[in-house]
């Protein structure tokens, strides 16, 4: 294995080591979104019919909150003994901590989205198809992306005043075609529609990963170095 | 640091670009307001095209102008360009507020309605919170250096973010509203390009000429801050050398 | 090998209009150790972040083993290593995790034993599985110099590496530095206590409101005895 994925092998497996021991990222992710689904119970107080409409556009909502607290936490657990400083003098390129900062993010918010979705779909007591491999698809471009952004995101809030506050109000305006699509495609999805009619939009998402992660591994440069 | 070369330029011909502004602004609204024809359609509601589309064009001009000097800063790191970067975005975002405010009021009398999830509209909106959020991370961050480089960064993603934007936002609303009226149906008869033209360029003149101004002032209390810096330093040394 | 390891020239950082440093130059042979005094707020833990590639200086340049500390900083970083106030440990791995992250991201495998030695170096092998959230102040500091142990840079960054540790902490530290010395290191070393520095000095400086001024050894020990604390110095 090269250098460069070692890197990248390496901080995954701290970021999941410390996980495992603490479960706190997923927790209270896990924790948060409960609450959404309750709050989203009581707003619309819905008949079957209505949550099937409108199941999508919860499931994203929850998803995106719960992702920003799962990114925002993954630098700022980093601020502990000024770590991130530790990591900003490593002989590496910072691309490389992007990446496994970026894979392990994606792994704490796939892993959360794996968890919510029977939630999702047990109390607000819907029909889904049976075969939800395509939703796998669905959910893991649309975490990609968010994951792409958010932690170069995440990494340029980290140092700033009130950025609990500031991850979401940067971050969210930029995923709005993530969240525009995921939610089409997750309609489809659900609905077992032929794949042709939400493919443009998994093409959309994919494109959005491809070009943000670059960009992003780019930029990480100029947000990690002095 | 002395006085910036680029600032000495921008001197001698700030008033050129502010006075043609002034021109191209007057003569333009009385041939958009008085001197052409109303709309075959919308009657003289069409005038505040005449405003809007200049602010709208201008506040996109002044956002590739921001993504382009963001990544001139980062590779360059010339103070001046920073300090131009932050005059940049303050401008487009008051000009993108403007364009949406005005697009709001030509909206009531032809769509009936002051909000409607168009496509032009909903990006727009996108494109005011990517500004406001840069703004706020320029004032959140008390290190200038750094406030530069995480506003370069954010403008670059915005600006690469912008198509995928208008993208799938454009074509998220054909998917739910077929039948939704496009502003840009209607073929501009050419008695009202001439106004539109004019004041498009008068528009843009006097943005840079207000980007002008701004960014010496910015630069100037940069200036002033490390003038201050120097003197402190002194005051501390010779006082703790006495 | 080049004969400087360490060269500032006129190195300032300003944030906004406050002056942290201003015209810093330094020359350091391999061997040297350069000690920096000052007061607090003087500019000494900001002159080592710059060195350490963290922050950026405002004016000047400076070089690490003829290395240009703007362009090579990838290069460069591999050749030195920053002891902060703070430990750089994660409070949720162990010790032995910890320094075997930290030395991979240095693209450094040390061995198991390896580690055990290093450990068992700075006393605290009977802890090498015990979550370092447990760990006091004294023993992170020690983790922390088993790590830079593990590392054996070339140039050696100590920002009061001093603090926290106990009279046997502190032995250790000194015997590092004097091997690292021998070895042909280089390290600039923070403190406000030069007694503790005093015997693997080789070279002395005082910062005052972020200019850089050499003094003699011994002068400097005996004049800034009792004076370090007095708030004239910091604030006048």
């Amino acid at each position: 294995m090269t250098p460069f994925l070692k890197t990248i092998r390496w901080i995954l497996w701290k970021d999941l080591v410390i996980e495992l021991r603490c479960r706190e990222t997923i927790a209270s992710m896990v924790f948060f979104a409960l609450i959404v689904i309750l709050i989203f119970s009581f707003s619309f107080s819905m008949d079957q019919q209505a949550a099937h409409d409108v199941l999508a556009g919860m499931i994203w909502v929850a998803f995106a909150f719960t992702g920003m607290i799962g990114l925002g936490k993954s630098f700022s657990a980093e601020l502990q003994n000024d770590c991130l400083e530790a990591l900003q003098m490593a002989p590496v390129s910072r691309g490389t901590l992007y990446l496994g900062k970026v894979a392990a993010n994606f792994a704490f918010m796939f892993v959360v989205e794996i968890l919510l979705f029977p939630m999702f779909v047990i109390l607000f007591n819907v029909d889904v198809v049976e075969d939800l491999s395509l939703l796998l698809v669905v959910f893991s471009l649309a975490t990609a992306g968010l994951a792409a952004v958010g932690t170069l995101f995440a990494a340029l809030t980290v140092h700033i005043r009130a950025r609990e506050v500031m991850l979401p109000i940067l971050l969210l305006p930029m995923v709005v075609p993530v969240m525009i699509a995921a939610v089409e495609a997750t309609k489809g999805a659900l609905n077992g529609d032929p794949l042709s009619l939400y493919r443009p939009w998994l093409e959309l998402l994919a494109i959005f990963d491809v070009v943000f992660t670059i960009v992003s591994f780019w930029m990480f440069d100029f947000v990690m170095d002095a | 640091m002395t006085i910036h070369r680029v600032i000495r330029h921008v001197q001698r011909y700030q008033g050129w670009v502010g006075g043609g502004a002034a021109l191209c602004l007057t003569v333009g609204l009385y041939l958009g307001l008085l001197g052409s024809p109303p709309d075959y359609y919308q009657g003289e509601v069409v005038r505040i095209m005449y405003i809007h589309v200049p602010l709208a064009h201008t506040a996109l001009l002044g956002y590739t102008v921001l993504a382009g000097g963001s990544a001139w800063y980062l590779w360059k790191r010339d103070p001046i360009i920073d300090n131009m970067c932050h005059a940049v975005a303050a401008l487009s975002a008051c000009f993108t507020a403007l364009a949406l405010l005005t697009g709001m009021i030509w909206g009531k009398p032809t769509w009936d309605t002051w909000w409607t999830w168009d496509a032009r509209l909903t990006s727009f909106t996108v494109l005011l919170l990517i500004l406001l959020g840069y703004l706020m991370v320029r004032t959140v961050v008390d290190d200038l250096d750094k406030a530069a480089r995480y506003g370069a960064v954010l403008a670059i993603l915005g600006f690469v973010d912008l198509p995928i934007i208008h993208f799938s936002v454009e074509w998220w609303r054909t998917l739910h509203q077929p039948q939704s009226i496009s502003m840009r149906g209607v073929s501009i008869a050419s008695g009202l390009l001439a106004p539109l033209v004019v004041m498009s360029v008068g528009m843009s003149l006097l943005f840079s000429y207000m980007l002008m101004i701004r960014t010496q002032l910015l630069y100037l209390n940069r200036l002033l801050d490390a003038k201050k810096g120097r003197l402190l330093h002194q005051f501390h040394m010779s006082k703790a050398d006495s | 090998m080049s004969m400087t390891a360490i060269s500032c020239q006129h190195l300032g950082k300003a944030y906004g209009h406050y002056q942290v440093l201003h015209d810093v130059n330094l020359t350091l042979a391999p061997g040297e150790c350069f000690t920096l005094l000052g007061p607090n707020g003087a500019g000494k833990t900001t002159l080592l972040k710059i060195l350490a590639t963290l922050q950026r200086p405002s004016e000047g340049h400076y070089e690490m083993l003829g290395m240009n500390g703007q362009t090579d900083r990838d290069a460069l970083r591999s050749h030195f290593v920053f002891l902060a106030h703070s430990t750089h440990v994660y409070d949720d791995l162990n010790a032995r995790e910890n320094l075997a992250f930290a030395l991979a991201l240095r693209g450094q495998r040390p061995t198991d034993h390896d580690i055990k030695m290093a450990l068992d170096r700075v006393h605290i092998g009977a802890f090498a599985e015990m979550k370092t959230r447990h760990y006091s102040a004294g023993m992170k500091k020690r983790l922390a110099l088993a790590r830079t142990m593990l590392a054996r840079p070339r140039i050696l960054l100590l920002d009061e590496p001093f603090t926290a540790l106990d009279s046997d902490g502190t032995a250790i530290m000194r015997d590092y530095i004097g091997e690292r010395l021998s070895d042909n290191g280089t390290v600039i070393m923070a403190t406000h206590d030069p007694e503790q520095a005093r015997p693997v000095t080789t070279r002395a400086g005082r910062l005052r409101h972020g200019t850089l001024q050499e003094i003699a050894l011994d002068s400097c020990v005996r004049r800034n005895d009792g004076r370090d604390m007095q708030p004239d110095d910091a604030f006048s």
